[in-house]
């Protein structure tokens, strides 16, 4: 038995929209907001990760002059990063005067007119020698060198002084791994995969299980079964067994990787979309639409999609949390991307065959992942609360 | 209220239920009390049968006393028992005893025990110490000792070797073994129904082998200086057991897909020849029947499969596994921890037939000569890879540094060649020879056209060390302005690559022996399809050498050519020679008379004979 | 009902099919193929012993064969009719005859004994998993539905919640870590599922025998304490779902009119909730076992990696590292089976569980 939400009046006096209203009730829980105070503090480290942790110095001063190694260092990815984060400020300053969908258009354009002119201009030297600012020092070839508050690149391996699995110390906050790169540097560049991994391939799964979904939930017949069927084949297929397998036997490749745990876990979201549509389909406003002669796209994605999407944005979160920890599992069991450094990687690292237990491996990348999935399942429980019209009632 | 489905229905279900699951696993557990009585009978019947042929021969006036056998024991061997002269040793001491057992491990799970069919190492371990040879070697020495063969006689020509087979020599259930057996063996391996392409293979050099009364002889096409060891190495089947898997095609292929068919005239036995599955350790027993001058000394050989390797070292540290071979970073952690040395000794040694890794550098690619084809930019690469520091930050001291195939144990080594050292300076100018300089500024050499000098390698993925490995290397490579990318590739891929020449460079290893043969890896005819020169390599100079070596039967010339090889390939570098690793073990220190020989620690299997390990009576820790 | 059943059966076959051909195709279309790399150790590695060994294998699977020859090969093994298979791969008749999953390649060995050999295992994995975490949330769902919003409920959700987003990676090094090593506790073994001679010791524990004096553990006793941690491990992030799902469903029931009725005819807070709510709110636990089920099977990789427990698992990750073509066929093919089964299953016992339920 279930009571018509009341319609909600906001702050300002006028009617909420929907997910207007989903929004702000899951952020007032305390949950929601713990978990996007720490998808905040990630998002931030990914963005800012070579302003963090790099072993080249923000300032160089040599005989030659003043220069800046950090900036001549950036990748494309650093510099796309940093636009899109100009963008989402912007965008957030603008807020009154965009909606939803301007907003998004907006971030779109800025994103890519930022990101191919950096991965086509962007052009660090490839050739780098970690040490030789270090060693500089020492020798007198460097006179001063201003470093950020962590000194140390994810991939510089301490060749100058080998220092593989060590205990945290003064020098390294969190010890070294077994290859003697620096922990606490790895860890904040790692933020950036698993976010990664995280958006995209939940974002490939909402978009196949968007259309998917809607497609279904409106259509019967020969098309149903079909689809249905085709759902059945994905959903049957264990995720990791197929992740293992078109690692081993494609190689290994984040970005295939990314579209496998895509393509495996859409029809959990094509599902949700279907039962909702189904539900929406008898409703008084779709066959208006369908009088008016709108054509069958703008129906089910302008009209009905905007009101079924609640369950999908729950999903999503839980998803974006699982999405995270399949890349960790691929990573600790050594199918991971090699160079790059990843949490579930260094969790690998942890356990030395003959016994030796690296605890600072072991808690530090442990704590990054269970902290991250458990604040997008936070996330995901919040909306999930907002979202179900029994708690709509009066409290009591 | 009707039949409605309460608590306590659910609760008389699940008590059902339980008490169904415990009557089954009762069921199981006299199941298993029953095989056991089963082989407990068995073994009686056994020993009933063997006391009645005793007893019938003594009735016959048999002589018991062997003139082969003096009376004394000291020190006393016929040279035709020489093989066993180390045991025999071994024996003599005051505390010896028979009895204990020896518990070992497998990293992974053992597929098949059967002879032939696998390409386990695992297995070979086992079969080791089930199935004879002909001839064994001297640990130390390295001298052929006679073991099935009581002699044996090589012609001029070396097309020809006769092996003289000992009497009196027993299979496990009692069989005698004659030279017929051998030659049965021969025509086993080589049958085309029987899954063994390997073995085949490798024994296609052999022509014919014959039985002519108590002999044996292998005829060769041609004298190749390895037909000797060839043949002798071979492990001997047993006729009776396994000639009936020859009737037919429906016997072969239960032959082929049998898991634990093993049966020999070795020191050990399985219990049950012919049921072992892989879901069960591999126990082995004393042969009671051994017809070895000196009996097994252990009454067990078991290997438990432990696929963890942290759960390995809890059960070394427990007690309930006596040897532990470890890898440097644990091996130096683990000496640090004093309980643990109390309770055992500890081994670094190099092994004979232990391997070598190497970087290959490919020298054409889809038709065309790559960059590494020019020597001297593949001198400059190993003057950048830096072998001592590998050694030190990567193997922590246990490990040589390498400088050509041969292992620097046996007698194949030129010992005045010296191994080259990082040398930055040397590089840079050996490749500013070759054409590569900095042309722009950006830290990376390029070549006269322009194009910067940058590689992938190829490695095996899985392997932390090689992991490590290659990534020391890329910043060795890093100073010099080559940048190489690592590539780890699962091991399919890896053959893949290796088969269609598509690949920069590849790190991989050897197994090494006391003398291989450089014909397979770097004679220019191996470039083909399916050849292990999958580098390109060829240098005419060192082709005809190879040659020559291989046809010539006497050893001191032999070694002299490979020697001479030896300085070849160090000039030429067509592999950069990385390391030799050393073995580095635990061993429980209740086991006796363990050595260090050339080969390596003196283990038992190490060469056929029954093993010179003991325990002690007094420090036996495991009875029957 | 009937109908429906066998509807539902027929449209099972080409889901299946589908299954087969995706895996097929992803194994078809990666480099290296499904050939003959059969190399299972590493280095010694002689010209003519490799050479030879893929022309053998090539003749006795037919590797060298186009990818949909080979495909429809297969098919017709694993059907119950089909053309029967002579000695050397000939073509025989039309016919009845046994379905034969083929043999795996690395291991030659029937798959069917391979699967035999570590389903058991799985299924003991999971015969003791399954049923902790549904009773231990089905109690937890009851009672934070009824103390809702109170700190009991609060706690447990959050409690769940962290628990599920412990990843199980973590878990199992942190577990062996600190309860299975030298440095710290050492109560629990760190691998397998017995101890080594633990098939020659009695079934039940034991405490005296003139052969053995003192307390032996008994081969029960033994296996149930290798299996604690493993077990640990794959219920602790059980119970997030299900407690929440029941705890939603008592919550809608326990606010519905027919428990309202109860109450006003003076029933217990507690009859209401035992003696009628409860059995209503089970069945949307029977919908979600249907996707627990199949996941059942090879989800414990990660544990029966860590642990070195045999199961389906890691005989699916062997293979599939391994490019073992027909073990991991034939495990797509059981997994799929079992999953649609279970799908069927379910809504069978839903329609009988709720009679609102028709499928007419």
């Amino acid at each position: 038995m279930s009571e018509m939400p009341t319609p909600a009046v906001s702050a300002h006096g006028e009617h909420e929209t929907f997910s207007a209203r989903v929004l702000r009730q899951t952020a007032a829980r305390w949950g929601a907001r713990i978990g996007f105070a720490w998808i905040g503090l990630v998002a931030l480290a990914a963005v800012f990760a070579p302003f963090l942790a790099n072993s080249h110095p923000l300032a160089l001063k040599t005989p030659d002059g003043w220069s800046s190694p950090l900036l001549e260092n950036l990748t494309w990815m650093d510099v796309s990063l940093l636009a899109a984060f100009i963008a989402v400020f912007v965008v957030w300053l603008l807020r009154r005067r965009l909606n939803g969908a301007r907003r998004l258009a907006v971030l779109a354009v800025a994103v890519l007119a930022s990101a191919v002119p950096a991965y086509l201009l962007v052009n660090p030297p490839q050739a780098v020698v970690f040490e030789k600012y270090r060693q500089g020092l020492v020798s007198g070839a460097v006179e001063q060198a201003v470093f950020v508050p962590v000194p140390y690149s994810p991939t510089d391996r301490s060749r100058d002084k080998p220092l593989s699995l060590s205990p945290p110390d003064s020098e390294h906050l969190m010890g070294t791994d077994e290859d003697g790169a620096d922990v606490l540097s790895r860890m904040i560049h790692a933020c950036r995969i698993a976010l990664g991994i995280g958006f995209v391939a939940t974002g490939i799964a909402l978009v196949i299980g968007i259309l998917f979904g809607g497609i279904m939930g409106f259509f019967t017949g020969w098309v149903e079964i079909l689809m249905m069927r085709f759902l059945e084949i994905f959903e049957s297929i264990p995720q990791l067994f197929l992740l293992l397998t078109v690692v081993a036997f494609f190689g290994r490749n984040i970005y295939l990787i990314m579209a496998v745990i895509g393509l495996t876990s859409w029809p959990g979201y094509a599902r949700y979309l279907r039962a909702e549509f189904l539900k929406l389909r008898q409703q008084d406003f779709v066959q208006a639409a369908q009088a008016c002669g709108l054509p069958i796209w703008s129906v089910l994605f302008r009209h009905m999609l905007p009101n079924g999407v609640a369950p999908l944005l729950v999903a999503a979160s839980f998803g974006i949390a699982s999405a995270i920890l399949a890349e960790a599992t691929l990573s600790f069991l050594g199918l991971g991307v090699v160079d790059a450094p990843s949490w579930g990687g260094m969790l690998n690292q942890a356990v030395g065959p003959g016994g030796t237990f690296a605890v600072w491996l072991a808690t530090y990348p442990g704590l990054a992942i269970f902290l991250t999935v458990f604040a997008y399942n936070l996330i995901g429980e919040a909306l999930r609360d907002a979202i179900d019209p029994h708690l709509q009632r009066a409290p009591g | 209220m009707g039949s409605r489905f309460g608590v306590k229905d659910l609760l008389l279900y699940l008590f059902l239920l339980i008490i169904l699951v415990s009557i089954w696993l009762t069921m199981v557990q006299i199941d298993r009390q029953w095989s056991f009585i089963r082989l407990t009978q068995e073994k009686l019947d056994e020993q009933t049968r063997d006391i009645a042929d005793l007893r019938r021969q003594l009735q016959r006036g048999v002589l018991v006393a062997d003139s082969d056998r003096p009376a004394e024991t000291t020190g006393g061997l016929p040279p035709t028992w020489e093989g066993f002269r180390r045991a025999h040793q071994a024996s003599l001491a005051p505390d010896y005893a028979e009895g204990d057992w020896l518990i070992n491990y497998f990293g992974s799970n053992l597929q098949r025990l059967t002879p032939m069919l696998s390409a386990d190492a695992y297995a070979s371990w086992v079969q080791e110490q089930v199935l004879d040879t002909l001839i064994t070697r001297d640990p130390e020495t390295l001298d052929w000792l006679p073991l099935l063969a009581e002699s044996w006689a090589i012609s001029e020509d070396g097309l020809t070797v006769r092996f003289t087979v000992r009497q009196g020599v027993t299979f496990s259930d009692g069989e005698p073994l004659t030279a017929a057996d051998i030659a049965f063996t021969y025509r086993f391996i080589m049958d085309e129904r029987i899954a063994s392409p390997r073995a085949r293979a490798y024994y296609s050099r052999i022509k014919s082998v014959t039985v002519e009364g108590n002999d044996v002889v292998f005829r060769y096409e041609e004298p190749y200086f390895g037909s000797f060891e060839l043949a002798g190495t071979m492990q001997v089947l047993a006729e009776h057991f396994y000639g009936p898997y020859l009737e037919s095609v429906e016997r072969a292929e239960q032959f082929n897909s049998a898991t634990g068919l093993l049966l020999g005239s070795g020191p050990y036995k399985l219990q049950d020849p012919v049921g072992w599955t892989p879901d069960q350790p591999v126990e082995l027993v004393r042969n009671d029947r051994y017809w070895g001058w000196v009996q097994p000394p252990f009454d067990r050989m078991v290997w438990k499969v432990i696929q963890n390797d942290a759960a390995t070292l809890t059960e070394f540290k427990n007690g309930d596994v006596d040897v532990y071979s470890a890898r440097p970073l644990d091996y130096r952690e683990l000496l640090k921890d004093e309980a643990l040395l109390a309770r055992t000794n500890h081994f670094e040694y190099y092994n004979a037939r232990g391997g070598y890794s190497y970087i290959g550098w490919n020298q054409q690619r889809d038709g065309e000569p790559t960059r590494f084809a020019d020597p001297r930019v593949r001198q400059a690469l190993t003057y950048l890879t830096d072998r001592q520091r590998l050694v030190e930050e990567v193997f922590l001291g246990y490990a040589k540094p390498a400088n050509g195939p041969f292992n620097p144990l046996g007698k194949q080594i030129n010992p005045d060649i010296e191994t080259r050292t990082f040398n930055l300076a040397r590089a840079q100018s050996l490749l500013a020879e070759a054409g590569y300089e900095d042309r722009d500024g950006d830290g990376i050499i390029e070549s006269a056209d322009g194009e910067p000098f940058r590689f992938k390698l190829l490695y095996p993925a899985g392997s932390d060390d090689y992991k490590r490995v290659v990534l020391l290397i890329k910043d060795f490579y890093v100073k010099a302005g080559i940048i190489m990318e690592p590539e780890p590739t699962d091991w399919p891929l890896v053959l893949k690559a290796l088969d269609e020449k598509a690949f920069d460079a590849i790190s991989l290893g050897w197994t090494s022996g006391f003398e291989i043969d450089l014909y397979q890896f770097f004679h220019s005819s191996q470039m083909q399809p399916g050849g292990d020169n999958f580098l390109s390599y060829g240098n005419p100079e060192l082709d005809s050498l190879i040659e020559t070596a291989r046809a010539e039967m006497d050893e001191a010339k032999r070694m002299e050519i490979w020697r001479r090889c030896h300085e070849i390939l160090w000039a030429d570098q067509p592999y950069t020679f990385l390391i030799w690793r050393a073995s580095l073990n635990f061993i429980d220190e209740r086991i006796q008379n363990v050595q260090r020989t050339r080969s390596g620690v003196n283990r038992p299997g190490l060469w056929q004979a029954p093993g010179e390990w003991y325990v002690p009576a007094a420090r036996q820790k495991y009875d029957g | 009902m009937i109908n429906y059943i066998i509807r539902r059966l027929l449209l099972m076959l080409p889901t299946l099919a589908g299954i087969t051909v995706l895996v097929f195709s992803v194994m078809a279309l990666a480099p290296g193929g499904i050939g003959a790399n059969l190399m299972t150790s590493g280095g010694d590695m002689r010209p003519e012993e490799r050479k030879a060994m893929v022309e053998y294998l090539n003749r006795r699977y037919g590797l060298d064969q186009p990818m949909t020859t080979q495909y429809l090969r297969w098919l017709n093994n694993i059907m119950p009719i089909g053309f029967a298979t002579g000695p050397d791969g000939a073509r025989g008749e039309f016919g009845f005859k046994t379905p034969d999953l083929g043999s795996s390649f690395v291991k030659n060995r029937p798959v069917l004994d391979l699967v035999a050999e570590a389903l058991p295992i799985t299924l003991l994995l999971n015969a003791l998993t399954v049923p902790l975490v549904f009773v231990g949330s089905i109690l937890m769902g009851v009672y934070t539905a009824r103390f809702r919003g109170g700190a009991l409920d609060v706690s447990i959700g959050t409690v769940n919640l962290a628990l599920w987003s412990v990843p199980t990676i973590w878990m199992g090094v942190v577990l062996i870590g600190f309860l299975a090593s030298e440095e710290y506790l050492k109560w629990f073994p760190t691998s397998g599922l017995s101890s080594l001679r633990s098939d020659s010791w009695n079934f039940l524990p034991t405490f005296g025998t003139p052969s053995e004096p003192g307390y032996q553990r008994g081969y029960l006793l033994d296996m149930l304490w290798h299996l604690v941690l493993p077990v640990i491990c794959l219920t602790y992030s059980g119970f997030a779902f299900l407690t929440k799902l029941t705890r939603a469903a008592v919550l809608e029931n326990l606010l519905s009119d027919y428990a309202r009725t109860a109450r006003a005819k003076g029933a217990s807070e507690r009859a209401v909730l035992w003696r009628h709510v409860f059995r209503n709110s089970l069945l949307p636990l029977i919908t979600v076992t249907a996707s627990i089920l199949p996941g059942l099977l090879v989800g414990s990789v990660i544990v029966e990696s860590i642990f070195s427990i045999d199961g389906m698992g890691r005989l699916a990750v062997e293979a599939v590292q391994m490019r073992d073509r027909e073990v991991v066929l034939s495990i797509t093919l059981i997994t799929g089976m079992l999953t649609l089964f279970s799908y069927l299953l379910v809504d069978i016992c839903y329609a009988l569980a709720d009679p609102r339920v028709s499928y007419e």
